[in-house]
């Protein structure tokens, strides 16, 4: 990987430095609410992410009222100002947020083109290999290697678990882009496996957006 | 005031209880997910420019609080749960019918879910009454040690019994459905299978107890269909076999009535135990004033004992099976009619008397599976399909014909119930085999390779139905 290759990823970002988070409804209820386009809005902060960010709106059914907040912090660039006070189904895009990209969402983005992806085999929820999670629990996921053959993940597809085997370059899991539990779809990558000799590559890549990057 | 019903379900079963609902004047509505937009059972029903909006989207079919917030604004009267998802939890059950705004819930009582449901409780309640069952667990166990120990005893019993082959299930306790479930013939394999096991359960029902059983060999699985009303009536619409199941304890072929001494000579009489069976699973419906639908599960060694497995308290995917055999004023019953309407409070209107039985009939699943490999799901889209129309078979299907339909990998890739029936087994098996010829089904998956049904396996069972 040359350095012309960061050059255009990098400009391609500087054209275009915002991430864009839609909101779907999480369920069922009348909603209602709490900010208007174009108001700022804070995400989740805190030294534990405990602070949660703007009320953007609220779900009430059953009796309750499930407050929905903002995750990031940006500007409300749409909001379907239509719904308010209406019974909405789950799923329905209700907001979306504008922000400014960090430099270590950069960096994850450009390391995501640069390391060997492990993809996902079919659309389904993955989980680490109960030797792999143990291994990540004690020492982080950037201290385990795998190696061609090793079981390092768990599909579950349609209530049935299938163990996963791991096939390319062997390296250390460098980026793990799923959660358990999370449907992934079919091809989507899993993890980032960056080879041993390409570490020092990734490290120049990550101080070069540190310091060009503001 | 004039009942609607929520239909808690998808797929075809859904599609089944909406025409039930329609045949006897209820209206209704449905929900589905994101991942069933596609769906027969979905696009039936969905008109979203008017606002007779018969579908909503919610986020999880094990949601209730979606769930009873659609039948709020709705304006339901009661749930049909379907089969899986809340169809045996008493706590939905109980949630359904105790609330602000009470519903009905399509199903039995919650106290009688509650008794019969959990599988564990049922075989207490059974051996209490003298109604046998597997040798093993009646309670979860979440210890390893423990677990291990009572493995070892089971399988020194069976060696002392000269069991060839002694093994054990170790079943997750909380699963269902034939998932979860692994069998151990060493003692030393044990804790791996348990470990395995208890992590699956902790992942897919949140509760890691397992149960630990005496693996049966050669057996028959049998089914007793009960019909039973909230008026203290209880009649049974026969038996069925399900024998024929996939490696993951999910059924494929099943087959009314429960034995046939055409397909097999017996070492018992085939008779006398459906009769056993039948009087067991009523001593046991009687016991707990059962008032509902509901399927009592047997094992049938091949000497013909008897063993209770669990009761199913709700509509069983398989119930036309049993429907197709039986008359009522000669007609073919709806069973989940007749379970909505009984659920509702009607009167049953007839007693065991009345129901006549005779033929044979056989369902075939049509599932999008590898039967080779383990019957791996398969993943695809389907671009083509279509099943022959006979007036002595049906197809209960959530698959589009007049366009393609993306598999969704959220649930089972059940495709199609084929029912064919006829004067005895003989004729079902038969017409079973041309009506498997003349299905078709295409499509291929991401990597552009055609779609694989289990159609081959389905072709190779028939003749193995109803024999040891």
């Amino acid at each position: 990987m040359d350095d012309s290759y960061v050059n255009e990823i990098l400009a391609q970002y500087r054209a275009d430095p915002y991430g864009y988070v839609d909101s779907h409804t999480i369920h069922t209820g009348s909603i209602n609410f709490y900010v208007k386009k174009d108001e700022k809005v804070e995400g989740v902060s805190g030294e534990w992410r405990h602070i949660s960010g703007t009320k953007l709106y609220s779900l009430h059914r059953e009796g309750n009222d499930k407050p929905v907040f903002s995750r990031s912090s940006g500007i409300v660039s749409s909001i379907r100002t239509d719904l308010e006070g209406k019974f909405v189904e789950a799923g329905e895009k209700v907001i979306t947020i504008r922000y400014p990209l960090k430099k270590r969402e950069i960096i994850e983005k450009i390391l995501r083109r640069v390391l060997v992806p492990f993809k996902a085999p079919e659309r389904a929820k993955y989980f680490f290999s109960l030797d792999i999670q143990s291994r990540i629990d004690k020492f982080g996921h950037r201290s385990v290697a795998v190696k061609p053959g090793d079981e390092i993940l768990t599909m579950s597809l349609m209530k049935r678990d299938t163990p996963i085997y791991y096939q390319g370059e062997p390296g250390i899991i460098h980026s793990v882009y799923f959660q358990p539990g999370i449907t992934m779809e079919q091809d989507e990558p899993l993890i980032g496996i960056c080879p041993a000799e390409k570490l020092p590559v990734i490290q120049k890549v990550i101080n070069r957006v540190k310091a060009e990057w503001e | 005031m004039k009942e609607k019903v929520l239909i808690a379900n998808r797929g075809e079963i859904a599609i089944r209880i909406a025409e039930a609902c329609q045949s006897l004047g209820l209206d209704f509505v449905l929900v589905y997910t994101g991942a069933d937009e596609d769906s027969e059972h979905v696009r039936r029903y969905l008109d979203s420019k008017s606002n007779k909006n018969r579908a909503w989207r919610i986020s999880n079919y094990t949601d209730p609080n979606d769930i009873l917030s659609v039948a709020d604004y709705t304006k339901c009267t009661a749930i049909h749960p379907g089969y899986g998802f809340f169809s045996e939890d008493f706590r939905f059950a109980r949630r359904v019918t105790i609330r602000n705004r009470p519903l009905t819930f399509i199903g039995p009582k919650w106290e009688v879910i509650k008794d019969l449901g959990d599988k564990i409780n049922t075989k207490r309640v059974a051996n209490k009454l003298g109604i046998p069952t597997i040798p093993g667990t009646d309670a979860p166990i979440y210890n390893e040690i423990e677990a291990e120990a009572i493995a070892e005893n089971i399988l020194e019993k069976q060696e002392i019994q000269g069991i060839a082959e002694p093994s054990v299930l170790v079943k997750a306790a909380a699963g269902g459905g034939g998932m979860g479930i692994e069998e151990v013939l060493q003692p030393e394999q044990f804790r791996r299978v348990y470990r395995q096991i208890q992590n699956y359960a902790k992942r897919q029902f949140g509760d890691g107890g397992v149960l630990i059983e005496q693996c049966l060999r050669d057996y028959n699985h049998l089914e007793v269909q009960l019909v039973c009303s909230r008026h203290n009536e209880r009649v049974y619409f026969g038996t069925r076999n399900c024998t024929i199941q996939s490696t993951g304890r999910q059924k494929r072929v099943e087959a009314a009535p429960g034995f046939d001494s055409s397909c097999f000579s017996y070492d018992f009489d085939p008779d006398d135990v459906l009769n056993k069976i039948v009087q067991y699973s009523l001593k046991l419906a009687d016991h707990v004033k059962y008032d509902n639908v509901g399927t009592w599960e047997w094992i049938v060694a091949r000497d013909g004992s008897p063993y209770l497995l669990e009761v199913n308290t709700r509509i069983q995917v398989e119930n036309d099976v049993s429907a197709r055999i039986s008359y009522l004023k000669k007609k073919h019953p709806n069973l989940i009619r007749e379970q909505i309407r009984l659920a509702l409070g009607d009167k049953m209107g007839y007693s065991q008397k009345k129901i006549k039985f005779k033929g044979a009939c056989i369902e075939l699943r049509v599932v999008a599976e590898d039967t080779r490999r383990g019957f791996q799901p398969w993943i695809g889209t389907i671009s083509r399909f279509d099943f022959p129309r006979h007036d002595w078979s049906a197809v209960y299907t959530h698959v589009p014909f007049d366009r393609p339909y993306v598999i969704p990998s959220d649930y089972d890739p059940n495709l199609a119930l084929a029912i064919v029936w006829g004067a005895d087994v003989d004729e079902a098996k038969e017409r079973g085999r041309r009506f498997l010829n003349e299905v078709v089904i295409e499509g291929e998956n991401g990597k552009g390779e055609p779609i694989l049904t289990n159609i081959p396996y389905l072709k190779d069972n028939i003749d193995n139905l109803l024999r040891f």
